[in-house]
């Protein structure tokens, strides 16, 4: 395995997030099968060991490249400040809104607030009309599909309940 | 055989005769394929009372029809926004996405139409003839030999890591470990769930396929203003990238019938799927072309390859159902399930019986295929405008649909938090040079192969050289050598053919 | 694994259903059902259980006088459906859970159980039995009993089941008890597959619930029944395992049945009363018959059950699954 050339040292602190993730998930996984019959076990084991050393491999080569300084343990490609310039962020941060929200809204009252707030935050707050009433054409085609035609069991909020005493009047 | 020729000609006209039937289910096809989650099989659940109202010819041509425009539509959103509709679709964006992004994506869209309208017309003319001999496969092709088929969709993880292998080889493991999560298959021991049961089941393939590959490219397509790259040229649709695209599939014809003939012969395996199908295509494919360097990067054979062997496997899995009374695939059970209800009994009777209904069957893919064909061809100028939309509304609606989309196929909330999570995990490989496609062939190969090997170990009370015990099984096995062994020859013999030519 | 009381399991199941039989003439609800009730079904949409469900509801919605709203929940062989409706549900009599007494019981006492008891619910109305059967693949070199008896004292044969902890699979481990014939189960997920394994050659043959057996028509032969064989020639007039092998073993059933929240029936006896009578009223109904055959059901397989018979069987499967558990879970 020949480390690749390059120009500017390499952020190494944030290519090591996933070998960590996977070594701690691998190790827990372990600890749920370790009193499994060999069923659970074989397969796992198989992966799971080449996984370990594939990933010692490779901090054993972040530790020798940080040695030469080839390397540093940043974390720039990963977070960095152009993250909050472009909305990266914000939209995140609307993101894990909306799977929080749906609970208590709704499905289609937090699909219109999660596309207004998440295109106002990527579209730095211009042409905000034309972005609700986009948000609101889709959410409510939305509702319209998942909803009142296929009827799947997404949460219900005002919005769902008020329609469905309207069309059972109407 | 005069009187099976008098049969197929009448069945022909008559299926020809529903046009009014298949049209619309194809548009119907085309939406539920393209939504992430929605299938051709949970439509046909939804639309059962619809289904089950329908005299006998009329279900079968819907259902059919539904199943082969399904299958193509969710390449449609795969190609042009990275959202693989289905498990079947998963390795269509490797090659289909790049192509979108260059600009491409009217010509990828018209590679796809052809890729499956020709490799599931062709298969499903194949399947027709052979039949008989085609249900045989079923019968040699058991767990050890599809672990060994398994491992050649598998063995793409190490051609896709072709860069950094190190990395590769540690975003294909954490795959394979991530998909090992679930009840093992024996003994149903709960392993890894970190106490949901909702994981008892192994990762639902959706949510972990629209988070690894839609959620976290929406996180990263905000850095431009829209999809497809800025020095690709504005376009106004045109006719002439739709035809640049069918010329660049037709001349690649052999390619369409070898993949297609693939995805066949994997669909007759009951239980054996689309999503193995389209990996193995695409490995073979990569495996025997002279540029395999540009694979992943836009390179058309990349896209016909896993498309047409997918459609492939739409027609394989009618053969186990029609001959053998056993449905190849989740569709395919619920096909036999409505059929039944109108007292058509399959098995080996069935062609005695009711000749009708087992070449209608067949009659109707072949003509939704041709149908599909002209319909939907000319709308990809349209479709393709989605690549120009801004990525500050197309973001947005791509998590909203992919979250939703996560959700369809359970019910469960929590399979939107899921796909959230592997859309951070995409999200953070994606940064940090990890492959994601090499995360999800493990996250949805690992499990089936795992199920292969367990079952093929059980069987021989854990005596590892079963896996060595069956003839065809080693014929597989010295063929996965040997395509695993090509790649390095060729490169070795490319780079002495270019020492040489300086030298002289 | 949490021990069962069964004494007190039985003492609870019992009173609850003598309580609730004295009840309805005392108390009666006059306005129960005010609204839909609500089915939890812990298995897939369009499978067995929905279309039996339908069948059925058809038919008992107009007993009651009100509409069944379905909800499909399924995932870990039933238990999150169980978990929902002991977690989420009110015990109110406006939900039940429509389950399958065999696999899903048997299931429970394969595993660890997890936030409820399973006396926090009773079966009070079987919809049907559908026992399991042996059958070989149409091709097979096994044709007979006699073949796989012989076969089997040989070498161990694989077995294909559609899961472990299944009802039929006891019935193998018991053939193999009582005629010393050697097999290794494999689980072949699923009934779709398990009928694909004894056809293709994957296993040697198959033990699957007979439903599934007959849908397979022609592609294979049935050769036993862990039960009584209701339906003859549909199962190949397969006999009975205690006739064939002089077992005494008891019907190894896949058995669907609605089930309600034991607090439910206690705190409103009189709903409750009215959900049992107008469920054994269904019976009564001819349009049930028609019902379930215009769905695709085994008419024959249509059997009434009332609490005592729910409780008599799932006390069977716990004892039964306790005894073969480690045969079962490999522990």
């Amino acid at each position: 395995m020949k480390p690749q050339k390059v120009e500017k040292s390499r952020q190494l602190g944030a290519e090591l997030v996933i070998p960590v993730m996977a070594i701690a998930f691998t190790l827990y996984y372990f600890s749920t099968i370790w009193n499994s019959p060999w069923t659970a076990q074989v397969s796992a084991f198989l992966v799971g060991g080449i996984l370990l050393l594939v990933c010692g491999i490779f901090i054993l080569n972040c530790v020798r490249m940080l040695a030469n300084r080839e390397g540093s343990l940043g974390f720039s490609t990963l977070v960095n400040r152009d993250d909050i310039r472009t909305g990266r962020i914000g939209f995140l941060g609307a993101t894990l809104g909306f799977c929080v929200l749906i609970d208590h809204l709704g499905f289609t009252l937090t699909t219109f607030l999660f596309l207004l707030v998440s295109m106002a935050i990527l579209g730095k707050g211009r042409r905000l009309a034309m972005i609700t009433g986009l948000a609101a054409v889709i959410s409510v085609a939305g509702w319209a599909l998942f909803i009142w035609a296929f009827d799947t069991r997404f949460p219900r909020g005002w919005f769902e309940i008020t329609m469905e005493a309207l069309l059972s009047n109407g | 055989m005069g009187e099976t020729a008098t049969i197929l000609t009448e069945v022909f006209f008559e299926t020809i005769a529903y046009w009014w039937v298949i049209v619309p289910t194809i548009f119907l096809g085309l939406i539920v394929g393209g939504i992430p989650g929605f299938s051709a099989a949970n439509t046909i659940i939804i639309l059962m009372p619809l289904t089950l109202a329908m005299d006998l010819e009329t279900g079968i041509v819907f259902m059919v029809s539904l199943y082969c425009a399904a299958r193509m539509g969710a390449g449609i959103p795969a190609i042009l926004v990275n959202i693989p509709g289905t498990a079947g679709a998963a390795a269509t964006p490797l090659d289909g996405y790049p192509m979108a992004k260059a600009g491409k994506g009217q010509q990828a869209l018209s590679i796809s139409f052809v890729a499956s309208c020709i490799g599931g017309l062709l298969t499903t003319i194949i399947a027709l003839a052979t039949m008989p001999i085609l249900a045989r496969v079923g019968f040699y092709m058991h767990s050890v030999e599809m672990i060994v088929v398994m491992l050649f969709g598998i063995s793409l993880i190490a051609s896709i890591a072709a860069q950094d292998l190190l990395k590769g080889l540690i975003a294909g493991f954490f795959g394979l470990m991530i998909g090992s999560i679930g009840t093992d298959v024996v003994y149903a021991t709960p392993r890894g769930t970190m106490g949901f049961l909702e994981l008892y089941d192994g990762v639902p393939l959706i949510p972990a396929l629209v988070g690894l590959f839609a959620v976290s490219e929406a996180f990263i397509i905000i850095e431009k203003r829209v999809i497809i790259s800025e020095d690709a040229e504005p376009k106004h649709p045109n006719w002439h990238d739709t035809i640049e695209g069918v010329g660049i599939a037709l001349k690649r014809w052999w390619h369409i019938v070898w993949t297609s003939v693939i995805g066949l012969a994997i669909g007759v395996v009951p239980g054996a799927g689309a999503s193995i199908a389209s990996f193995v295509a695409y490995q073979q494919s990569r495996t025997y072309s002279k540029t395999p360097e540009k694979y992943g990067t836009g390179h058309p054979e990349g896209l016909i390859a896993p498309e047409s062997a997918n459609n492939g496997v739409t027609s394989g899995t009618l053969v186990p159902l029609l001959v053998l009374g056993i449905p190849g695939g989740a569709t395919a059970a619920i096909m036999l399930v409505v059929m039944q209800f109108h007292g058509v009994s399959f098995g080996p009777a069935l062609f005695e019986n009711q000749p009708k209904v087992g070449y209608g069957m067949f009659m109707a893919m072949a003509v939704s295929y041709l149908i599909m064909f002209l319909t939907i061809l000319p709308l990809s100028r349209y479709m393709s405008h989605v690549t120009t939309i801004p990525t500050i509304y197309l973001a947005p609606l791509i998590i909203s649909f992919t979250l939703v989309g996560g959700f369809v196929p359970r019910e469960y909330m929590f399979d939107m938090y899921l796909a959230l999570c592997f859309g951070v995990l995409g999200y953070i490989a994606r940064r940090t040079g990890y492959h994601v496609a090499a995360i999800l062939i493990g996250v949805i190969l690992g499990p089936l192969l795992e199920r292969y090997f367990l079952l093929a170990l059980k069987k021989s009370d854990g005596d590892v050289f079963v896996l060595f015990s069956s003839t065809l099984g080693n014929i597989l096995w010295v063929s996965l050598f040997l395509s695993l062994m090509l790649p390095i020859i060729l490169k070795w013999r490319r780079a002495r053919r270019n020492e040489e030519v300086p030298a002289e | 694994m949490k021990t069962l009381d069964r004494r007190g399991f039985l003492k609870t199941s019992a009173g609850a259903g003598v309580m609730t039989l004295a009840a309805p003439t005392i108390v009666r609800a006059a306005d129960f059902p005010e609204r839909n009730i609500k089915v939890i079904i812990p298995t897939r949409e369009g499978g067995g259980a929905d279309r039996n469900f339908r069948a059925f509801a058809e038919v008992w919605k107009d007993k009651l006088g009100t509409d069944f709203e379905p909800g499909f929940f399924p995932g870990a062989s039933g238990r999150v459906g169980y978990e929902v409706y002991m977690g989420k549900e009110e015990p109110d009599c406006y939900s039940l859970i429509f389950g399958n007494m065999g696999p899903e019981v048997l299931n429970w006492a394969m595993q660890e159980p997890s936030n409820f008891s399973v006396d926090d619910y009773f079966y009070f109305g079987r919809v049907d039995v559908d026992p399991g059967c042996l059958f070989v693949g149409a091709e097979s070199g096994l044709q007979t009993m006699d073949d796989i008896i012989a076969a089997g004292k040989e070498r161990k044969l694989n077995v294909g089941t559609s899961r472990m902890a299944h009802p039929a699979s006891i019935g193998l481990l018991a053939l193999g008890e009582a005629t010393g014939a050697q097999f290794n189960l494999i689980p072949l997920s699923g009934g779709k597959n398990t009928v694909a394994g004894a056809v293709t050659g994957e296993v040697d043959f198959s033990v699957l619930t007979s439903g599934s057996v007959i849908a397979a028509g022609d592609a294979v032969k049935t050769l036993l029944v862990f039960g009584e064989n209701r339906v003859g020639e549909a199962l190949d007039n397969a006999p009975s395992m205690n006739d064939a092998f002089g077992t005494n073993l008891p019907e190894m059933l896949s058995s669907r049945a609605f089930a309600i929240h034991r607090k439910a029936a206690e705190d409103y006896p009189d709903r409750f009363a009215k959900l049992q009578e107008s469920f054994k009223a269904t019976f009564e109904d001819p349009r049930l018959l028609e019902s379930y055959v215009s769905l695709g059901g085994t008419p024959e397989y249509l059997s009434y059950g009332g609490v005592e018979e729910c409780a008599e069987f799932m006390q069977a499967m716990l004892e039964l699954g306790a005894k073969y558990k480690p045969l079962l879970t490999g522990a």
